[in-house]
C-alpha cells in the first residue's frame, strides 16, 4: 500500500483526458468529412483541463514554487521531459482554441496532438520507475494512453455533431473494451510475478476500489453504449469517475519493492 | 521548530546560542522555519565543510546505566547544545561506538516529555500536576522530615528506595543524605544478581570475573544464560575473535536468543535445570578423569566429598532427562569443555533469577574449577567484580546527626554496591528487602514508612507484583520521586524533582565487567531546573538546617566538580596507572590488573581455597557442596519469562521518541504448538495472565521459544499501560542474603497463561 | 575502476542491535519517522529465526542511481573522487519522484523541511578523515566501510536473498551471509 497521491491522479487524469480529447479533435476534424463540431469550446475545455491539472500538480510538491525548476534536467530526468512536454502541450492547446475559426488549423491539430502523446508517453516513464516492480514496464504508459482513449473519446463525444457520434461512439466503445480487458487481465498476470508484483496483484483484486471501477468505468458505460448505440450524456462522467478511481488504484495499490526488505524477492 | 533548525537560524540571524538564548531564538526565529536543512545536512558540497575537532566542544562522558559495557562517551557540543555524540575509541572495549541506547542520548537531554521544574500532584494518582519552585518543594519535604521526626522520635519514618537508574559515583550522595538525615529505612539488596554473588563470593571468596578483553584467548567459550549480543555488545567483538582462532562456542538458554544464534552449539536447557546440566557434565568428566587433579589438590578444598556426590547422585543419564540436553550433547560439550585449554563460561544473570539460582552458579563455578580454569588468562567462571571501584565516596559518606536514634540489632551489607563500611554502632538503619518493596511498604510498622524517597529507581516498572505494589503505595504520606520522566512511578508519587542527565553532571564511572575507567564531564548547562543528586541533597541539608538547626549534616553549599574530584585517591590512580582524574579528559583509563581473576590463586573463602565443600553456605542455611537444587513448581500452564530488550535498559530509553522509530510497542512470543492449542494466530491480540494479574498485548509466533514457555521484555513504553510486572511476583531466589543483604528473586520461576483477547 | 566506497554488511557478525540505525540519528537528528538506516530482519523464509538476521541498510551510492536519474532539478548529484551520491537538499522541490523510483527506499520524505533527504555516507565526515557515524558506532565491526575498486572479499555478495537485484542500478553494497549453529532443541 502507497500514498493515493490524489494532486497527481487529477494531474494525470485530467492531462491524459486532454490528450485524447485533443487527438480525436484532430481526426474528427480533419480525418472524416461532415462538420467539424464545437471546436472552440473543446479546445477551451481541454486548456481549462490541462490548466487545472497543472495547478493540482503543484500541490504534489513540498515547494510548489519550486516547479517551473522541473524542466532541469532534460538529459536524463523523464519527469523533466515530461513537464516541457506538457508545457509545450498546454501552449498549443492554447493557441488552438485562440485561433480556431470553427476548427482548428489541421497542421496545429494533428501538431498538437502529437506532442500530447509524446508528452504521454513521457508521462508513462515518469511512472514506471524501478522502485514499483509491478509499474516498471509498459503498463503505466498503457493505462495512460487508455484513459486518453476514453476519458478524450467521451468528453468528445459532448463537442461532437450528430454526424459524426458514431465514429465518436465506436472509438469510446472499442477503447472501452481494450479498457476492460486490459483491467481485468494485468492484475491476475501480476500474481504471477515476484512477491512485490504478486502482493500488488493480490491488493487490486481484494479492493473494492478497484471492482468498482471496472463496473463503474468500463462495464456500466460499454452496456449503455450497447444498448442505446450512442454515447449519452451521463456516460462519459462514468468513465471520467473510473478513470480517477483506477488512477487511485494505480497510486494506493501499488507495493514498493523496498516493502519486502528482507524477505525473498 | 527543533535543534536543528535552530543552527540554521543560528547561521542565518548570527545568534549566539547559549541555552538561554538558545530559547529566545526559537522564538524569534518563527518566520524563518521554512529554511533549509541545518548545519549538519550535506546541502552544499563547496561550503559546510567540517573540522569535527575544531568545530566542536569535546567532552569525555560516560554511561551511568547498569550494564555490562559501561561506554566511555565523546560528547561533541556547540554553543551550549550537545550535537552528536561517539564511543571513545581511546577505550578498547567501547571502541569507537555505544549502543542503540547509548545513541538516543543525544535526545534524552531534550526530549520533549523531560520534567522541567519541580511539581506536585494535587491527589496521588489523579494526573492534576502543578508547578512548584525548588524553595516551595524543599520546603514541603523538609516539614515533612521534622514532622516525623517528631512523631516517632527517630528517622526511620524515611525510607529510600534506590538501585542502578545511576551508577555514576557522586550519586552515592543520595545514600549520603539519607545517612546525613539521621538513621532512616533502607530497601537493601538488589533485584539484580545476588544469588550468584553469595554462590561465587562461597566457592571463590569474591566475585571477580576476568578482564572481558582477555576471552580472545579462550579456546572454549559457554555462554550459559547470558545474551551478551542483547545486553554487551561490546564484548561479543572478543567472542568473535576467539571463535575465528578456532574457539568453539557453545549457547545455553531457554529461549534461543541473539547470542545463540552465533555461537557454534545452541542448547536449549529446561529452564532452571542449569544446575543439573552442570552437575552431569561434572560427573562426566570425573568419570573420564578429565579433571585437573594437580590444580583441584593444590587450590581447593572438598572435592572428593563433591566428587562422591557426583557418583552417588549424579548421572549423565539424569542430567539429560532433567535438563532436556541430550546424553550424547552433554558427553561431548563436557569432553571438549575439560580438554580445551582454557576453557570459560560467562555465567549470566538470567540463570541465577531462580529459587535454585545459587545453587545452580555454584555448580557452574565447580565446573571451571575443577577443570582447572580458574586464575588462567582465557578462562574462570565469568560473572562480574567491583575490584575497579576503590573510590573515597565521599558523596556517600556523611555523619548522622547529633543524638539521631534508629533502628536496633540490624547489620549487614546494604546492597551489592554498599560501600559504606558500616561499623556496628548501637544503632543501624532499617534494612528491608527491596525485593519485597510491596510487602515492605505494606507491613513496616513501629514507624511505618512515612515518607519515601525514590530515585534511580522506577519502582512501579520494575519492581514485582504491581498489583500488590499498587496497594502498597497507598500507604506513605509523602511520596518524592527524584526523576527525568513522567514514569510510572511519578505517575503515583506526590512530589518529583527533576533531575540531571549525565551530560548536565560530573561524575565517575567504572564497570562491573571490563577494567576501564571513564570520567564524565559536564558537557551542557542543566536542562531547566534539573538539579543533581548531589545538589538536591545540598538543597534539601539547607532547608532542613532552616526549620531545625543540626537535622542534617550534608554539606549545605556543594561544588559538584569538586565532589567529583574528592572521590579520586592514590590507590585508583595508582590502579589505573594516571597522574591525576585531568589525564581521564583524555580519554578513559585502563586499570593495570592482571588480566586473569585469581590469577595469584590467594582465594577470599575461610580456607583462602576454592571451596567445592562450602561450611559458609551451610551454615547461611543451604547446602555445603553444590548438589542440584530443585526448581520451583509450576502453577500455570506456560513458563513466564521476562528479559531484557535491546531497546531498553530496564524502563529507560524506549520511551524516547527515537527509540520509537525502531521499537514501536510491546510483544509477547508463543510457540506455534502452543498458539494453535489456544487457537490464537501470529498477530492477535492476547492476554497473558497469571495468580498475579494480567497484561494485553500483541503476540509473535516462533520456535525461538520453548512450547512450553511464554515470553515478553520487560520494558516501559510512553503512553502505554503495558508492564510485564503484573504478572511476576515476588517470590526469592534462593541466595543473595549474605553479601547483598536480601535474597534475590525469582524473576523466571514465574507460570501464566495466555488467551487471545 | 575508479573508487567507488560501499557498504559491507557483514550479515554473520551483526547482531541486530540497531546501533548503526541510532548512530546516524545522533548524527542529523531526523524527524521522528524519517530513517535514513533502518535494520530489516531477514524473514523466516530465508533465515529460519524469527529476527534473529539481519541487513543493516541506508543508501547504496549505486553506480547508476536512479534518485539522481529522475531528479527533476538536479538535486543530486555523485562524487567523482569516491563515488559518494550527495542530495543537495536546498535544491530539493519535494516531487517524491526520487522516493518512489529508489527500489530500496532509501530516500525519504520529510514532512517539515518538505523535500526528501537520505543517508550522506557522512561526506563530512570522511572529508574530515572520519569514519561515518554507523559504520564507527558498529560494535561488531559487521558494518564497514570499504573500496570496490579494492575489495577483495572472496565469500561476499552482492544480491543475497532479501535484497532487492537491480543490475542496472548496481548498488554500492557487498554481504557475508549469516551462519546457523547447531540446534539442540528439547523434545516436547
Amino acid at each position: 500500500m502507497s500514498q493515493m497521491e490524489l494532486p497527481l491522479v487529477i494531474f494525470t487524469v485530467l492531462s491524459q483526458t486532454a490528450v485524447g480529447l485533443v487527438a480525436i479533435s484532430a481526426i474528427r476534424q480533419h480525418a472524416a468529412d461532415g462538420p467539424a463540431g464545437s471546436v472552440r469550446p473543446e479546445w477551451m475545455t481541454a486548456a481549462l483541463l490541462l490548466i487545472a491539472g497543472l495547478v493540482a500538480s503543484l500541490f504534489h510538491l513540498g515547494h510548489p514554487l519550486g516547479a517551473p525548476l522541473a524542466i532541469k534536467h532534460l538529459g536524463r530526468a523523464w519527469l523533466s521531459r515530461e513537464a516541457l512536454g506538457i508545457g509545450v502541450f498546454t501552449a498549443l492547446v492554447i493557441v488552438g482554441f485562440l485561433t480556431a475559426r470553427g476548427r482548428v488549423n489541421a497542421g496545429l491539430s494533428f501538431a498538437a496532438a502529437a506532442v500530447g502523446l509524446i508528452a504521454l508517453f513521457f508521462t508513462g516513464m515518469t511512472y514506471s520507475p524501478p522502485g514499483f516492480p509491478a509499474l516498471n514496464n509498459v503498463l503505466p504508459f498503457v493505462f495512460f494512453l487508455l484513459t486518453a482513449a476514453m476519458v478524450g473519446a467521451g468528453f468528445a463525444a459532448y463537442f461532437t455533431p450528430a454526424e459524426k457520434m458514431p465514429m465518436i461512439t465506436r472509438i469510446l466503445a472499442v477503447s472501452l473494451i481494450v479498457g476492460l480487458v486490459v483491467y481485468l487481465v494485468v492484475p491476475f498476470l501480476w500474481l504471477s510475478g515476484g512477491t512485490v508484483m504478486r502482493q500488488t496483484g493480490l491488493n487490486y483484486i481484494s479492493s473494492p476500489l478497484y471492482w468498482a471501477r471496472i463496473i463503474v468505468g468500463l462495464v456500466v458505460p460499454l452496456m449503455a453504449i450497447w444498448r442505446m448505440r450512442t454515447v449519452a450524456a451521463w456516460v462519459p462522467v462514468l468513465v471520467l469517475a473510473g478513470e480517477i478511481m483506477g488512477r487511485i488504484a494505480f497510486f494506493l495499490l501499488a507495493v514498493h519493492a523496498s516493502a519486502n526488505m528482507g524477505g525473498i524477492y | 521548530m527543533d535543534k536543528r533548525d535552530a543552527d540554521s537560524v543560528k547561521q542565518a540571524i548570527g545568534c549566539p546560542m547559549s541555552r538561554r538564548k538558545f530559547f529566545r531564538c526559537l522564538a524569534a526565529a518563527g518566520a524563518l522555519a521554512a529554511m533549509p536543512g541545518g548545519l549538519l545536512r550535506p546541502f552544499d558540497a563547496k561550503a559546510g565543510k567540517i573540522i569535527y575537532e575544531g568545530d566542536y566542544e569535546i567532552y569525555r562522558n560516560a554511561c551511568p546505566r547498569n550494564c555490562y559495557d559501561t561506554c566511555s562517551i565523546k560528547s561533541y557540543v556547540k554553543d551550549g547544545v550537545l550535537q552528536f555524540i561517539e564511543g571513545a575509541q581511546a577505550s578498547t572495549f567501547t571502541d569507537g561506538g555505544l549502543c542503540v541506547k547509548g545513541y538516543a542520548y543525544t535526545r534524552r537531554p531534550y526530549s520533549p516529555d523531560r520534567i522541567k521544574y519541580p511539581m506536585i500532584q494535587d491527589g496521588r494518582g489523579s494526573g492534576n500536576w502543578r508547578r512548584i519552585s525548588w524553595d516551595e518543594a524543599m520546603d514541603m519535604i523538609a516539614k515533612k522530615l521534622v514532622e516525623i521526626n517528631d512523631k516517632d522520635d527517630s528517622m526511620l519514618g524515611l525510607g529510600l528506595t534506590k538501585y542502578s537508574g545511576n551508577f555514576g559515583i557522586t550519586n552515592y550522595a543520595v545514600e549520603g543524605m539519607m545517612t546525613s538525615l539521621g538513621y532512616t529505612t533502607r530497601l537493601v539488596g538488589t533485584p539484580c544478581w545476588p544469588a550468584g554473588i553469595d554462590a561465587q563470593n562461597y566457592d571463590l571468596g569474591d566475585m571477580w570475573c576476568n578482564d572481558p578483553e582477555d576471552m580472545v584467548n579462550s579456546r572454549y567459550i559457554i555462554l550459559w544464560g547470558a545474551n551478551p549480543a542483547w545486553n554487551s555488545v561490546h564484548t561479543m567483538k572478543y567472542i568473535y575473535a576467539a571463535q575465528d582462532r578456532g574457539a568453539k562456542v557453545v549457547c545455553i538458554d531457554p529461549v534461543f536468543t541473539q547470542t545463540a544464534a552465533k555461537a557454534d552449539v545452541y542448547w536449549q536447557v529446561d529452564t532452571s535445570m542449569d544446575g543439573a546440566l552442570a552437575l552431569g557434565m561434572a560427573k562426566h568428566i570425573l568419570d573420564k578423569g578429565l579433571f585437573d587433579k594437580a590444580w583441584v589438590d593444590a587450590n581447593s578444598v572438598g572435592f572428593d566429598e563433591f566428587a562422591d556426590y557426583l557418583r552417588n547422585e549424579i548421572s549423565v543419564q539424569w542430567a539429560a532427562e532433567k535438563s532436556g540436553i541430550p546424553r550424547q550433547q552433554i558427553v561431548e560439550v563436557a569432553e571438549e569443555f575439560a580438554t580445551a585449554k582454557p576453557a570459560t563460561i560467562w555465567i549470566g544473570y538470567g540463570l541465577q533469577r531462580h529459587v535454585n539460582g545459587g545453587a545452580t552458579v555454584r555448580s557452574i563455578d565447580a565446573l571451571a574449577a575443577m577443570t582447572g580454569n580458574v586464575g588462567k588468562t582465557g578462562g574462570g567462571a565469568r560473572y562480574g567484580h567491583m575490584r575497579t571501584w576503590g573510590f573515597n565516596y565521599h558523596a556517600l559518606l556523611q555523619k548522622r546527626p547529633e543524638g539521631a536514634k534508629g533502628f536496633l540489632g540490624g547489620k549487614g551489607p546494604k546492597g551489592d554496591f554498599d560501600f559504606s563500611g558500616d561499623e556496628e554502632a548501637e544503632y543501624t538503619d532499617r534494612a528491608l528487602n527491596i525485593n519485597k518493596t510491596a510487602e515492605m511498604l505494606l507491613t513496616a510498622d513501629d514507624p511505618p514508612i512515612r515518607v519515601l524517597w525514590i530515585s534511580c529507581k522506577n519502582v512501579l516498572s520494575q519492581d514485582f507484583d504491581r498489583p500488590k505494589m499498587l496497594e502498597a503505595f497507598k500507604k506513605p504520606e509523602l511520596i518524592v520521586s527524584v526523576e527525568q520522566f513522567f514514569t510510572q512511578t511519578v505517575e503515583l508519587s506526590d512530589i518529583v524533582l527533576p533531575v540531571t542527565t549525565l551530560f548536565e553532571e560530573h561524575t565517575i564511572n567504572a564497570s562491573y565487567w571490563h577494567y576501564w575507567l571513564s570520567v564524565n564531564e559536564q558537557a551542557i548547562k542543566p536542562m531547566y531546573e534539573a538539579k543533581s543528586n548531589t545538589e538536591i541533597a545540598a538543597a534539601l541539608s539547607a532547608r532542613m538546617n532552616k526549620l531545625k538547626p543540626g537535622s542534617c549534616t550534608f554539606p549545605t553549599k556543594v561544588d559538584t566538580r569538586q565532589w567529583m574530584i574528592k572521590e579520586f585517591n592514590q590507590d585508583i590512580y595508582d590502579l589505573f596507572g594516571i597522574d591525576s582524574w585531568e589525564d581521564l579528559k583524555k580519554g578513559p583509563a585502563k586499570a593495570k590488573m592482571h588480566p586473569a581473576s585469581w590469577h595469584d590463586l590467594e582465594f577470599g573463602t575461610p580456607s583462602k581455597k576454592y571451596e567445592f565443600r562450602s561450611d559458609l553456605c551451610a551454615q547461611h542455611g543451604h547446602q555445603a557442596l553444590p548438589k542440584f537444587k530443585a526448581a520451583r513448581k509450576p502453577y500455570d500452564k506456560l513458563r513466564l519469562l521476562t528479559p531484557h530488550t535491546k531497546f531498553g535498559i530496564h524502563s529507560q530509553f524506549i520511551n524516547i521518541d527515537w527509540m520509537e522509530d525502531f521499537n514501536k510497542k510491546p510483544y509477547c512470543y508463543l510457540h506455534p504448538l502452543a498458539a494453535r492449542e489456544r487457537g490464537i494466530g501470529d498477530g492477535d491480540q492476547v492476554r497473558v495472565f497469571n495468580k498475579v494479574g494480567e497484561v494485553e498485548l500483541e503476540v509473535k509466533l516462533t520456535q525461538n521459544v520453548p512450547a512450553d514457555v511464554v515470553m515478553m521484555y520487560e520494558a516501559w513504553f510512553r503512553n502505554n499501560a503495558y508492564n510485564c510486572q503484573n504478572v511476576v511476583d515476588d517470590t526469592s531466589s534462593d541466595m543473595g542474603k549474605y553479601k547483598t543483604g536480601a535474597p534475590g528473586v525469582a524473576i523466571h520461576d514465574q507460570f501464566a497463561d495466555v488467551e487471545k483477547v | 575502476m575508479k573508487k567507488q566506497l560501499a557498504f559491507y554488511i557483514d550479515a554473520k557478525r551483526c547482531i541486530g542491535c540497531f546501533t548503526c540505525a541510532m548512530a546516524c540519528k545522533n548524527q542529523y537528528h531526523q524527524e521522528s519517522g524519517v530513517i535514513w538506516r533502518d535494520v530489516y530482519e531477514l524473514k523466516e523464509e530465508i533465515y529460519p529465526h524469527r529476527e534473529r538476521a539481519f541487513y543493516s541498510l541506508a543508501c547504496n551510492h549505486c553506480e547508476n542511481p536512479t534518485c539522481l536519474n529522475v531528479c527533476p532539478v538536479v538535486a543530486y548529484y555523485k562524487r567523482e573522487a569516491d563515488g559518494v551520491v550527495v542530495h543537495e537538499q536546498e535544491k530539493c522541490i519535494g516531487c517524491g519522484n526520487c522516493i518512489r523510483s529508489c527500489p530500496y527506499g532509501a530516500p525519504r520524505y520529510n514532512p517539515v523541511l518538505k523535500r526528501a533527504e537520505k543517508c550522506s555516507f557522512c561526506w563530512q565526515r570522511l572529508d574530515d578523515d572520519r569514519k561515518p557515524a554507523c559504520v564507527l558506532s558498529c560494535p561488531t565491526d559487521a558494518l564497514q566501510i570499504v573500496d570496490l575498486a579494492e575489495f577483495d572479499e572472496a565469500n561476499a555478495v552482492q544480491y543475497p536473498a532479501g535484497f532487492p537485484r537491480y543490475p542496472s542500478l548496481n548498488p554500492s553494497v557487498r554481504f557475508r551471509l549469516p551462519a546457523m549453529p547447531k540446534m539442540i532443541r528439547r523434545k516436547l
